[in-house]
């Protein structure tokens, strides 16, 4: 490769070798990866841009102008933000500190974390808001009616932004305690014990080191539970609207709603969430990259020891309980109640005399239950294996290679997160009714769909921990002569195995709800659980849905107690 | 690729080149295809009519036992019938074995609600992909189907017995969707119920009133008819204004049935009269009868597929559906389209949602619904 | 053995390497490591030593195969791993297939598996060809383990071992696949003082036992002088003096080495006169003369080392009878167990002296300092 070789012979040689160069799997593996990531994330941008900024007459600026253009469009961002970012911050401070408590201390009661870490995730939001309106609704509240002889009738009022921002933080702070959980455990106890010998107390240690410690898992939280807050839908839907609360989504819902959809204005309103998470994504990795700050996984061994509360415990017991009884007890008991109803009403004696199992019986009769549960099953389990594994590639190549242009690699994986689900339904049929390859119609196409729709969740989860792993523990590997691949295989998947674990659960368990793309790809014969749901919500059959709920949420608890169980035999082992 | 870098020394690493001609692929292969958003060409037939229409306009003509002769071996060759609906899955699930019984047609299903039918269908007929057969919706998505050009013209002596509201250019309603109040008994005694849709303009309903988000298609049937009513604009706008006043606002019918059934509210302004039967029938204290008039009707209609890969199974299902099916959807707590012996809304003034006003204007009147729940200022001309 | 020729590394190199334009202009580069020479014997153990940032772990990593220098070569035992010859296609041998042993500040054990599947992973990850059964694996392992004293911990987990044991571990995966050469990356910084010592000399033993030519890398001056071979002192990533611990102790080539290593007292000054290797240096408080085998012309600026052993402190004067006698006030002392350290005040200077616990003099007492000529350095002016 000097300097203008004419030789055919050379040339070819070159060629050649640089063929056998690119064999070998390292390379193969980061392309296909770097290729299927920006795939997945190209295909819905591509169609939501041009369908933004192109009409029949070419480039245009209407999708804007109609989606901002709004007179309420203020106030809408105003609620939007007041939304999203108090429950963001709700379930960061929730999530964070149960996270905390779970591994780093002896709190009591650690097995009702399990439940409460899962169970919010598994309940479709659907029925998860309509069972705290039974709770809290000022009107019919079950909670207004206990407390009614103390604080007098409607104290607890879920139909406000406050509201809205309880349901919605809590039932976002899963994902963080996930992610949090994941970041404590690989990190080394004597970081904190030393803060502790200093004179510093507990909350100081908390404060001062172990927060910045575990800052990009934070900050990882921080955007997807923004993000995500500004594109819930159920929650605005059914308690904000009822006084006129008008958030973003509505917006998005109301122009997609009209035929043909008003892809431009919805565009329009996905690019500004796009910006807003380009702009965080590039927080976080600033934040992740100062060097070795945060690579809390070093080759010094330590022995992850909990930290003593001390009289702290039975109040720290006392919490835990209270959260457990509110994020699960509570809304799950209301499902469980209503499930053996014949239609909702208010407990009374009346009421449990007409409780009977029919529900559950009427939900055994549904022709496609089975086959929806399976291929849930089918499509839950796969596309979590699936984008950890890539997503575990797609972080070492933004973490630790120096490839230029792997900050894209990034970028692209958190695309989906601002795509509206319908979009990607749309722009997925739209690919793949003119691909050669016969997967519209099939189950694949939900696959992808699933795989492109929770890359971004997968990649913060893998990034996460990437960030934590000292690179001289792949050093080491590589020096002992381990090939790229060994290295990834044998030293960093076990030590990422926390963090990815936990992304793996956490897309498990979420894309059973996933309804708005599903339900204009599947197929007959393709049913999954979230369809059923959309009929059974479709059909009034309430009761029903909420039985539905109550199999949903064991289900996902024993194959969550599974990989659990699994999980435990690998990577840092736990005294 | 291919060429040898001229300049001395290597550009990056193998790696690094890989990764960009990697994402370069990408990008074409994201870009081939040209727009995919680019305005809905008129779909499918480009020249004369298809094998199915001449099959639907052969059969067209026929009647009675010879038009069923002619379709049921055609249609038992053809062996399955794709039909897309949003009829709902405990109505579809009986219709569906209730058809299988009958004739040896195996049907899939799918089912979404009617404007996820209609964006799968357009999405599906752009790319000449023949994913149903048959279509069975709301007459607004309907109604847009028929402009993609992509229904055919169906005609026969049980479409003849529809009314006319629902006998429309490449459809036929099988069906109506009735909007009336309904009320919770617990709350409201039948002294209180409302008897006039004026009556949900009084105050006393403040704060305990529920409207639907999306109920455009009522707003302005009833906006209509009042106005054919000798009202003027200031009065209808003021007796909305009224309604919405202190109104919650609630997203589906489902929900706002269930928080009726709850006591979240005393009065729902306008919900569909089969989601509160349904409710009544298992002991709910919910009601809706004597009916506020008029009560307004809303079609839901079939449609026959130009590029139908089962036509014969096709036009089969809808004369089944006109004919047998009627009675299976009164079964089924529904407003049949067709009438047949005693009619228990014999009484009851029914008006159709005005259609025609709905597609021309839809966005327009949707906007001023918008407003109207809001507790917005009045719309001003536009 | 190890061969190491104008070895640079700048911080902006890789990205101009990208840009390919050498031509970048020279004041903007930042160098980590320029243009760094040495060369290891066989079986020796060599030492770069310097402040944090003077580019020795740049060095060594370069070594590894973890840093890409951008110019250079580097030879182990014949076979050139990096080279970049003008007119020679650049070539550097990845680091996993380098073959050497390395072990980490922080030991970089893999918290993930236990004591022995940490040292038997470099035997796992070998080629296919050269990859040993699963017997002489193991035998491999416990014979290494067995070196280190870390036999009966084999089935532990690897996080479990106290800091000592966790460095014998870091020492017996890197000597496991018995390299040509061993590099070390401060291996004993992160123990206390007095594991640091024993440990020391337990490396210092391996390392003789077997043989093995080691490079290592410290910032610990004691550390370099009881380990090395030779030792190359390395500032702003120069090698500033190169030689056996002994000459860079006693003969330091300028201030800053002999400051870096070991403690001295310095007395600026200029050159008065030269009689063969005896010069005489004029300060500020008197004259000293002092045996230097530099050629350094009269008048010039020096400054005089003066290491505390080299003083002798006494309460009585031998005026006349030896060179360098000054008088001065003894202001504080210190005893350090095996030595007794008086600070004393002559004139504008401090200085520290190092002598024999017997003698121990109260601070405020007149005492004679006295500077054996052949035991002070002369080092030319920065």
């Amino acid at each position: 490769m000097t300097t203008a070789s004419p030789a055919v012979p050379a040339r070819k040689g070159a060629t050649l070798g640089w063929l056998r160069r690119l064999g070998t799997p390292k390379l193969i593996i980061i392309v296909v990866v770097a290729g299927v990531i920006g795939y997945l994330a190209l295909v819905p941008l591509y169609y939501l841009i041009w369908g933004t900024f192109f009409d029949a007459n070419g480039f245009t600026l209407g999708g804007f102008a109609r989606a901002y253009g709004d007179p309420r469009v203020g106030g809408m961002i105003g609620n939007s933000l007041w939304f999203a970012v108090g429950a963001a911050v709700l379930s960061l401070v929730v999530g964070t500190a149960l996270a905390y408590l779970n591994v780093r201390t002896d709190v009591p009661f650690k097995g009702l974390f399990f439940a409460a870490s899962i169970i919010p995730l598994i309940i479709p939001g659907i029925l998860y808001t309509i069972a705290w309106i039974f709770l809290a609704s000022p009107d019919i509240g079950l909670l207004n009616k206990l407390i009614e002889p103390v604080f007098g009738p409607g104290f607890f009022d879920v139909f406000t932004v406050w509201g809205m921002v309880w349901v919605e933080g809590l039932h976002l702070s899963p994902i963080v305690f996930l992610l949090m959980v994941a970041a404590f455990r690989s990190m080394d106890p004597s970081l904190e014990e030393s803060a502790l010998m200093s004179g510093a107390s507990r909350w100081q240690v908390f404060r001062r080191v172990t927060v910045p410690l575990t800052r990009p898992a934070i900050v990882a939280a921080v955007l997807v539970m923004v993000v995500r807050s500004l594109e819930s839908f159920e929650v605005p839907a059914l308690l904000g609207l009822q006084n006129g609360i008008y958030v973003f989504t509505s917006r998005i819902y109301f122009v997609l709603r009209t035929y043909p959809p008003d892809l431009a204005a919805a565009g329009a309103l996905a690019v500004g969430l796009l910006v807003f998470a380009v702009i965080g994504v590039a927080i976080s990795n600033l934040v992740g990259r100062s060097g070795k700050t945060y690579q809390t996984v070093t080759g010094k061994g330590f022995r992850p020891r909990p930290m003593e509360l001390g009289k702290w415990r039975p109040v720290m017991g006392g919490v835990i309980v209270l959260y457990f009884f509110l994020t699960v007890v509570g809304p799950l008991l209301v499902l469980l109640y209503t499930s053996l109803l014949k239609f909702y009403q208010a407990p009374s004696t009346e009421a449990f005399a007409s409780m009977s199992l029919d529900n559950y019986r009427q939900l055994f009769d549904i022709s496609d239950a089975m086959t929806a549960l399976k291929n849930s099953l089918a499509l839950g389990l796969g596309s979590a294996t699936l984008v950890m594994v890539l997503m575990a590639v797609g972080a070492w190549i933004v973490v630790r290679s120096r490839i230029p242009g792997r900050q894209l690699v990034d970028h692209l994986s958190f695309v989906p997160l601002v795509i509206p689900g319908l979009v990607l339904g749309l722009a997925l049929s739209f690919v793949y009714l003119r691909s050669p390859i016969p997967i519209y119609g099939t189950i694949f196409i939900l696959l992808i769909a699933y795989c492109t729709r929770y890359m971004p969740y997968g990649m913060r989860y893998a990034v996460t921990s990437m960030h934590q792993i000292s690179a001289e523990l792949e050093e080491s590997a590589q020096v002992s002569g381990a090939s790229w691949w060994q290295t990834f295989r044998r030293v960093l998947l076990p030590l990422l195995s926390p963090g990815l674990l936990a992304g793996w659960i956490y897309i498990l368990v979420v894309s059973f709800r996933e309804l708005s793309s599903s339900i204009l790809l599947y197929s007959p014969g393709n049913e999954v659980l979230s369809i059923l749901i959309f009929e059974q919500y479709e059909n009034g059959q309430f009761t029903v849905l909420a039985a539905l709920g109550v199999v949903m949420v064991l289900t996902l608890a024993v194959l969550v107690i599974i990989a659990y169980k699994l999980g435990a035999k690998v990577g840092l082992r736990q005294d | 690729m291919n060429t040898a870098p001229l300049s001395g020394r290597r550009s990056g690493s193998p790696a690094k080149r890989a990764l960009a001609s990697g994402s370069a692929l990408v990008l074409l292969l994201a870009g081939c295809g040209g727009s995919p958003t680019a305005a809905a060409p008129q779909a499918t037939t480009g020249g004369g009519p298809t094998a199915a229409e001449k099959l639907y306009t052969e059969v067209n003509g026929m009647t009675g036992q010879q038009r069923r002769d002619k379709l049921v071996p055609l249609a038992e060759k053809e062996g399955t019938l794709d039909l897309y609906t949003s009829m709902t899955s405990d109505v579809a699930d009986v219709v569906i074995k209730a058809f299988e019984d009958q004739f040896n047609v195996t049907v899939n299903l799918y089912r979404a609600g009617s404007e996820t039918v209609l964006q799968r269908i357009v999405q599906e007929q752009k790319a000449h992909y023949q994913g149903n057969d048959v279509v069975e919706t709301n007459a607004t998505e309907l109604f847009d189907l028929n402009s993609e050009g992509v229904l055919a013209t169906y005609d026969g002596e049980r479409r003849r017995m529809v009314p006319d509201a629902g006998r429309q250019q490449g459809w036929t309603a099988t069906r109506f969707n009735l909007f009336a109040p309904s009320w919770n008994t617990k709350l409201v005694t039948p002294d209180q119920a409302p008897k006039t849709w004026e009556d949900l303009a009084d105050p006393k309903w403040d704060g305990k009133l529920a409207m639907e988000i999306s109920d455009s298609d009522w707003y302005l049937t009833l906006y209509g008819y009042w106005k054919k009513k000798g009202k003027t604009d200031d009065e209808i706008n003021k007796l909305f204004a009224d309604m919405a006043k202190g109104a919650k606002i609630v997203k589906g019918h489902t929900v706002q049935g269930q928080l009726l059934s709850a006591g979240q509210f005393s009065v729902v302004a306008s919900n569909y009269s089969y989601i509160v039967e349904q409710a009544k029938a298992k002991g709910a204290p919910v009601d809706y009868q004597p009916y506020v008039e008029p009560v307004i009707a809303r079609p839901n209609g079939i449609g026959l597929m130009k590029a139908a890969k089962h036509p014969a199974a096709a036009m089969l299902f809808t004369d089944w559906l006109l004919q047998e099916g009627q009675a299976l959807l009164v079964k089924q707590g529904l407003t049949p389209a067709i009438v047949e012996g005693d009619d228990p809304l014999k009484d009851v003034e029914i008006i159709p949602i005005d259609v025609e006003e709905l597609t021309k204007n839809g966005e327009e009147w949707n906007k001023r619904y918008d407003q109207v729940i809001s507790n917005g200022e009045q719309v001003d001309g536009n | 053995m190890l061969r190491i020729n104008n070895l640079v590394k700048s911080f902006d190199g890789e990205r101009r390497r990208r840009r390919n334009s050498p031509s970048a202009p020279q004041e903007a580069r930042v160098f980590a490591v320029n243009d760094v020479s040495f060369n290891v014997e066989n079986g020796q153990l060599f030492t770069l030593l310097g402040p944090s940032g003077c580019g020795k772990t740049t060095t060594l990593r370069s070594i590894a195969g973890l840093e890409r220098p951008d110019s250079g070569t580097i030879e182990v035992g014949g076979r050139v791993l990096f080279s970049t010859k003008e007119g020679k296609k650049p070539l550097n041998v990845p680091a996993n297939e380098r073959g050497l042993g390395m072990v980490f500040q922080s030991y970089a054990i893999w918290p993930h598996m236990s004591v022995f599947d940490n040292v038997a992973f470099p035997l796992q990850v070998k080629k296919r060809g050269d990859r040993l059964g699963r017997k002489e694996i193991s035998e491999r392992v416990m014979r290494v383990l067995e070196t280190m004293e870390l036999a009966n911990l084999a089935d532990r987990q690897a996080t479990k071992l106290s800091g000592g044991q966790q460095q014998r571990l870091a020492l017996a995966r890197a000597l496991v696949i018995e390299p040509p050469l061993l590099l070390l990356d401060e291996p004993l910084s992160n123990l206390d003082a007095k594991l640091r010592e024993s440990l020391r000399y337990e490396l210092k033993r391996v390392q003789r036992e077997l043989g093995i030519t080691s490079v290592y890398v410290t910032h610990d001056q004691v550390e370099a002088l009881a380990l090395s071979n030779s030792i190359a002192v390395m500032r702003n990533g120069n090698v500033v003096q190169l030689g056996r611990p002994r000459e860079i102790y006693e003969n330091p080539n300028c201030r800053f080495v002999a400051e870096f290593i070991g403690t001295s007292n310095f007395l600026s000054g200029n050159v008065v006169s030269k009689d063969g290797d005896r010069y005489t240096v004029n300060t500020v408080d008197g004259q000293i003369v002092l045996d230097s085998a530099a050629n350094l012309p009269m008048g010039t600026d020096v400054i005089v080392s003066v290491r505390p052993e080299a003083v002798e402190v006494s309460t009585t004067s031998r005026q006349g009878e030896v060179p360098n006698e000054w008088k001065g006030t003894v202001l504080t002392r210190a005893y350090l167990g095996d030595s007794l350290d008086h600070v004393v005040g002559v004139g504008k200077h401090e200085l520290r002296t190092r002598g024999n616990p017997t003698t121990s003099i109260e601070p405020g007492t007149e005492v004679y300092l006295r500077m054996d000529p052949a035991k002070l350095v002369l080092v030319p002016v920065d």
